[in-house]
């Protein structure tokens, strides 16, 4: 019999590592659902959202005020290179749009490493306080991190399903050229959920900078997993990549209960068992065939 | 003989300007730009020909590397039989594992390969440490005996021989291209379901494909193996992972000779810029966006035209270009 106290606190381990993949892939799949685009360079304003935490908190003292300034830039940043790079390129097929954004990851990390330098940084947790759930101590910032993520979820649900705009996009990803053909203005949408996307991974980079430390290559370094986040839950799902995240923070932080090399291999078997079964996904359409 | 001539002479020529880079440039640059264009070769075929890119080529990679390592640390001590044992890893693991990946959807392709990279690099590094002995890496440069006639314990025989077995490759590839195979590589690559009404399995078609790229760079990565008398995970490190993706794009998507150009562009570009600056990351990105807005030739795609228009004095027709189609 597992001690509970340890499964308590991995399974709330699970639930606030769960809850930065969902922030992060959320965009990627929104991305993906409505311009058809793999958007690897979400990883990019993640690491800015992290730096942004840190060099903020170093100035002012305060962790939250540079999540939120993280959460800012990382929005402005991705507004910038929508402008300037993605705008020209939505009409190319997704071969063309991957390497492109993977380009700009790759040139990104290269201009952190330039402002920041290579060595990692730390950034102290905003509440160390402690809360006790079934006789276990649980740190309350990781319940937070959970919180915000599913009030996030709620916020994009109630958007898409009760705004003009949100709708338009819902619309979007069912038919593109069918929203285009009522007069409304498709790239208006492109941008508005590329800057949502890159202000969640923004988010998602200052609310992890203080759980791990932060260094250049951290982007490449969660990369595979939130890519195995959106294809668990199916590309341009966001429901299922709510469901798909949760189940990759539990097989990696049980999995590491039962034994701790197989923390970072769970994951992708679960991935390839799952693509084996159902090869578009938890909650990937059918539509969406080559 | 003309005729053969005329289908030599571009390779000929290629591998005579290549023979040069020996003469001028440090050993271990012309060794590693070698073993560079074998690694780019398979994802060129990939990308170019059949149409999938996949950013998890450092996993065949770590396939190839880690057969030779095993037997050349544990088992043998001839490198050729390494080399051998590396090429059969190769076909053998891709073989299993692309009767899974090539049914999926392009784009997913490349995730599930990236995760394959990933899954490998800590199987390496964690799971199997005590075969592999994890981070330390297999040592294995005493273990080489030296053969008769090319000795791939000295680099320059090395060179030889990955020279060889580039120019070897490369008529391959140049072969395929002419064949019925060939053709129907680019057939799946831009109308499926043609395909299928002529009669052919797509399914087939890709599964080759997709052995015949992975053991080459299987194959590149044993060279790697023996070159450096040692391997570890790092080389198949998720960072890694987009490498032979980059140099494909930066030599020119589906040309013959971008590989190689795209190998002495990036090691060139890698070396020299390091010595300036400590994050040629930057660089690099940069052109690699540059090259996709400017029409994704590349650098061989570019110069392709020019070339043959002053040394042939007709014009030509570019090669096959992935023309960003619009999207239906």
């Amino acid at each position: 019999m597992m001690n509970v106290q340890l499964l308590i606190s991995g399974v709330i381990f699970g639930l606030s590592i769960g809850s930065v993949y969902f922030l992060l892939a959320i965009g990627l799949s929104l991305c993906f659902g409505l311009m058809r685009i793999i958007s690897m360079d979400q990883l990019l304003y993640y690491s800015v959202g992290a730096y942004l935490t840190y060099t903020i908190h170093v100035v002012t003292g305060n962790t939250w005020l540079g999540v939120l300034g993280g959460m800012i830039t990382a929005g402005l940043v991705s507004f910038a290179v929508e402008r300037f790079v993605f705008f020209r390129i939505y009409e190319r097929d997704i071969t063309f749009t991957m390497i492109t954004s993977f380009g700009i990851l790759f040139a990104g990390v290269g201009a952190i490493k330039y402002i920041w330098g290579l060595i990692p940084r730390p950034v102290p947790i905003p509440i160390n306080a402690q809360v006790l759930i079934l006789g276990t101590e649980v740190p309350v910032y990781r319940l937070i991190v959970v919180g915000i993520s599913l009030l996030v979820y709620l916020g994009i649900w109630l958007f898409l399903n009760r705004t003009i705009t949100g709708k338009a996009i819902r619309a979007g990803i069912e038919d593109v050229e069918h929203v285009e053909g009522l007069g409304i203005n498709v790239y208006g949408l492109f941008t508005i959920t590329f800057i949502i996307a890159g202000s969640l991974s923004g988010l998602a980079g200052g609310l992890h900078a203080s759980l791990i430390m932060v260094d250049p290559q951290m982007g490449l370094e969660v990369l595979a997993f939130v890519f195995m986040v959106v294809i668990i839950g199916g590309l341009g799902s966001i429901k299922g990549t709510l469901a798909s995240a949760f189940i990759v923070g539990q097989v990696i932080s049980l999995g590491s209960l039962v034994y701790a090399p197989l923390a970072q291999m769970a994951p992708f078997a679960t991935m390839l068992l799952i693509l084996l079964i159902k090869p578009t996904g938890l909650y990937g359409s059918r539509l969406l065939k080559r | 003989m003309v005729k053969v001539f005329k289908w030599w002479w571009g390779i000929l020529l290629a591998f005579f300007l290549l023979a040069l880079v020996r003469v001028f440039l440090p050993l271990p640059f012309a060794n590693e730009i070698m073993i560079f264009s074998i690694y780019t070769m398979g994802c060129s075929f990939l990308l170019g020909r059949v149409g999938f890119i996949s950013f998890g080529q450092p996993a065949y990679l770590a396939v190839g590397a880690y057969a030779t390592a095993f037997y050349l640390f544990y088992f043998g001590t001839n490198p050729y039989i390494g080399i051998l044992l590396g090429i059969l890893a190769g076909l053998v693991v891709s073989a299993i594992i692309g009767t899974f990946f090539v049914r999926l959807r392009s784009d997913y392709f490349a995730l599930v390969n990236l995760a394959l990279a990933v899954i490998i690099f800590y199987l390496m590094e964690k799971v199997l440490a005590k075969i592999t002995h994890g981070d330390n890496g297999l040592w294995f440069l005493a273990n080489m005996s030296s053969t008769p006639v090319l000795d791939l314990g000295k680099p320059s025989h090395f060179f030889v021989f990955s020279f060889l077995v580039a120019l070897a490759l490369w008529a391959f590839y140049k072969y395929l291209d002419d064949t019925i195979y060939g053709a129907c590589c680019l057939a799946t690559k831009t109308n499926e379901d043609k395909l299928k009404f002529l009669g052919y399995s797509n399914f087939r078609i890709r599964w080759m494909a997709f052995i015949i790229a992975n053991a080459t760079t299987a194959l590149a990565g044993s060279l790697y193996a023996v070159y450096l008398g040692f391997v570890s995970p790092a080389i198949t490190h998720p960072a890694r992972a987009a490498d032979p993706v980059v140099v494909t794009i930066l030599g020119g998507v589906g040309t013959l000779y971008g590989p190689i150009v795209g190998a002495i562009a990036y090691t060139g570009m890698k070396d020299l810029l390091s010595g300036f600056i400590a994050n040629w990351e930057l660089f690099i990105g940069l052109v690699l966006i540059f090259i996709m807005l400017a029409g994704e030739k590349g650098i061989w795609g570019t110069l392709e035209p020019i070339l043959k228009k002053a040394f042939l004095k007709k014009n030509v027709s570019p090669g096959v270009q992935d023309s960003g189609e619009k999207r239906g």
